[in-house]
């Protein structure tokens, strides 16, 4: 080949043509993502909307996009009316799953860290063949899971729905890979200064994978919040329902002629999850994002 | 007392009292783990397969063996196979769907622009809506007579559509419900695989002078690869198990159109009490998720190998 490399001109008028692209290649970009904006978020504004007008507005054509007369009436309705239990709903699903939370993590991130670090006879073998457990879906075990706590004693109560969610093997998974990832040196900097095994967990290694743990409460809080299938068939009594299954049940008795009920018990279960979600949003992106890298 | 500098190794050669002593602490740290993992999951897998071979309805009359005799009604049950290949044709759908749009989306809002961190913000935000919440916005929303999309369609002149209450409608428009939902994490997934494409490619790209489309044809896509099989089969699985759409939006219908196999569980079990035949059915799903995953493992893992 010859030797001699063909010059680069140096183009001065480079930097402004590009300019233009870039900004002519963002104007597209918005105009493909303004829209879908709007798509995916006028769901929200809807409920919100609907749930502020009374039922002669909601049945009529031309639909208004905002009600003519705004009114609270479908939330005073909503926590006055003496078939719906919408106050106790809500605290059912945050002691379900605030402790399902608390639970899973701990046992979760116990197990990994075992798995992790601590040495006993066949851990790597145990660990590995947990592994075939994740190929096996979840529905399989509900028929026999759900005779279990019937034999228990436990329909209707907390913990026939907390409890058999508690030990889930793509935590422990998750949770050891963070903590394969911390640098073994300082663990064994505290051994020598005479921590304990549990010292070590919870005061070293526990904080260190804290990205980890976050993604861990945000998908098992809300898996736990929005679950369905299981409150529904372990919670029957009226008092017991979580808001989940408590909204089915509003949606099947008002669904037909009083929608903005319905849009007002939609709200209400939704309002303190998007407020959570709206201030914690850089966290729990970065670390969904993260965690996605790991799993 | 254990002077090792790692947790792992104990002092002491293995064999002697104070070592199983040092094991036996170890192992509490997963013992809680793997009791409620024996009771709540590895047992209820082995009983499951040993009820489905059983006649065991839970009111009626004391279990009775049948061995595969379930499996063989099962294969003769029209109403499995219905609710399977509307299960099978709605999970297709919803994977290549969230595949292929949230991609779109990543894309986007990957660019550095302003207000990105917003578009982000905002397209995450549905998937922490329960099954609840969305399908009682997006039931109305599509709702024929009184629903905005049919509002703004005759707006335009055009006629209303029976979008739920059509059976050649319904699958796909649940489908398109439930990308609405839950297309947020796919799309942050591909943004982490985005983000961890180096610069330098593009550069050097750029100088040999490639355009958009050919960066994304030849880099991009090729080095996101494997993440879009990753994307693909997780949906796929999921989508499986779809039971709280149906159950909300259409209650299975128009007829049986949106019927799907989670719910015939839900029916079998506990309106009807058939233990037996709903074990059964469980581990039909159960075999059918794990041919597709195997399937698709071999079908992408070879193309992937290819690629490399």
């Amino acid at each position: 080949m010859s030797a001699t490399l063909p010059a680069q001109p140096v183009r001065s008028d480079v930097p402004r043509p590009q300019a233009r692209r870039r900004s002519r290649a963002s104007a597209w970009l918005y105009a493909f993502l303004a829209p879908l904006a709007v798509v995916i978020g006028f769901p929200f504004y809807w409920m919100l909307a609907l749930s502020i007008t009374p039922p002669n507005e909601i049945y009529r054509w031309p639909l208004r996009f905002f009600p003519a007369t705004p009114t609270l009436d479908n939330y005073v309705q909503l926590f006055t009316r003496q078939d719906l239990q919408i106050g106790r709903w809500f605290i059912n699903s945050v002691v379900i799953a605030t402790s399902e939370t608390v639970l899973t993590l701990l046992v979760c991130s116990l197990a990994a860290y075992g798995f992790a670090r601590l040495e006993f006879p066949g851990r790597d073998q145990i660990f590995y063949s947990l592994l075939f457990a994740l190929m096996v879906p979840t529905q399989v075990t509900l028929i026999p899971t759900f005779l279990l706590i019937r034999m228990f004693g436990w329909l209707d109560s907390y913990q026939g729905v907390v409890l058999p969610g508690v030990a889930g093997v793509f935590g422990v998974f998750l949770l050891r890979q963070f903590f394969l990832s911390l640098p073994r040196e300082l663990e064994e900097a505290a051994v020598i200064d005479g921590a304990s095994r549990l010292r070590i967990y919870w005061r070293i290694a526990l904080p260190l994978i804290r990205s980890g743990l976050v993604a861990m409460v945000i998908f098992v809080f809300l898996g736990s919040w929005n679950n369905l299938f299981w409150p529904l068939i372990v919670l029957n009594r009226l008092e017991m329902r979580t808001l989940t299954v408590g909204l089915t049940v509003l949606r099947g008795a008002y669904g037909a002629d009083q929608m903005g009920l319905v849009m007002a018990g939609a709200a209400f279960a939704s309002i303190p999850v998007l407020v959570f979600y709206a201030v914690f949003q850089r966290q729990i992106l970065q670390s969904i994002t993260l965690t996605g890298l790991k799993a | 007392m254990h002077t090792s500098y790692t947790p792992d190794q104990p002092t002491a050669r293995p064999g002697t009292w104070k070592d199983w002593r040092w094991y036996f602490g170890n192992f509490l740290f997963v013992a809680p783990f793997l009791l409620l993992f024996t009771v709540f999951t590895l047992a209820p897998i082995f009983y499951s397969i040993y009820m489905s071979l059983f006649d065991w309805e839970i009111l009626a009359r004391s279990p009775r063996f049948i061995g595969l005799g379930n499996y063989a009604d099962l294969l003769n049950d029209s109403l499995w196979w219905l609710s399977l290949r509307n299960t099978i044709y709605f999970a297709f759908l919803t994977a290549a769907g969230n595949a292929v749009f949230a991609l779109a989306v990543a894309l986007g809002v990957n660019q550095p622009i302003r207000g990105r961190d917003f578009f982000r913000v905002l397209f995450y935000a549905p998937v922490v809506l329960s099954v609840a919440v969305m399908g009682i916005i997006l039931g109305w929303i599509l709702n024929t007579q009184f629903g905005v999309l049919n509002y703004l369609l005759m707006w335009t002149g055009m006629p209303a559509v029976p979008w739920l209450s059509s059976p050649r409608l319904v699958i796909p428009m649940l489908s398109v419900a439930t990308i609405w939902w839950t297309f947020g994490f796919p799309m942050l997934i591909y943004l982490a695989g985005l983000q961890n494409i180096p610069e330098t490619y593009y550069e050097a790209a750029r100088i040999d002078g490639a355009n958009a489309v050919q960066l994304l044809r030849h880099i991009t896509l090729p080095l996101l690869r494997p993440i879009i099989m990753f994307v693909a089969i997780t949906q796929l699985i999921s989508h499986f198990k779809i039971f709280g759409q149906p159950y909300i939006m259409t209650e299975g219908g128009p007829g049986r159109a949106s019927f799907m196999v989670i719910m015939y569980l839900y029916q079998t079990g506990w309106r009807f009490y058939r233990m037996g035949y709903g074990s059964a059915i469980a581990i039909g799903l159960a075999l059918v998720i794990l041919f597709f995953t195997l399937l698709q493992l071999r079908f992408f893992g070879a193309g992937a190998d290819e690629a490399n």
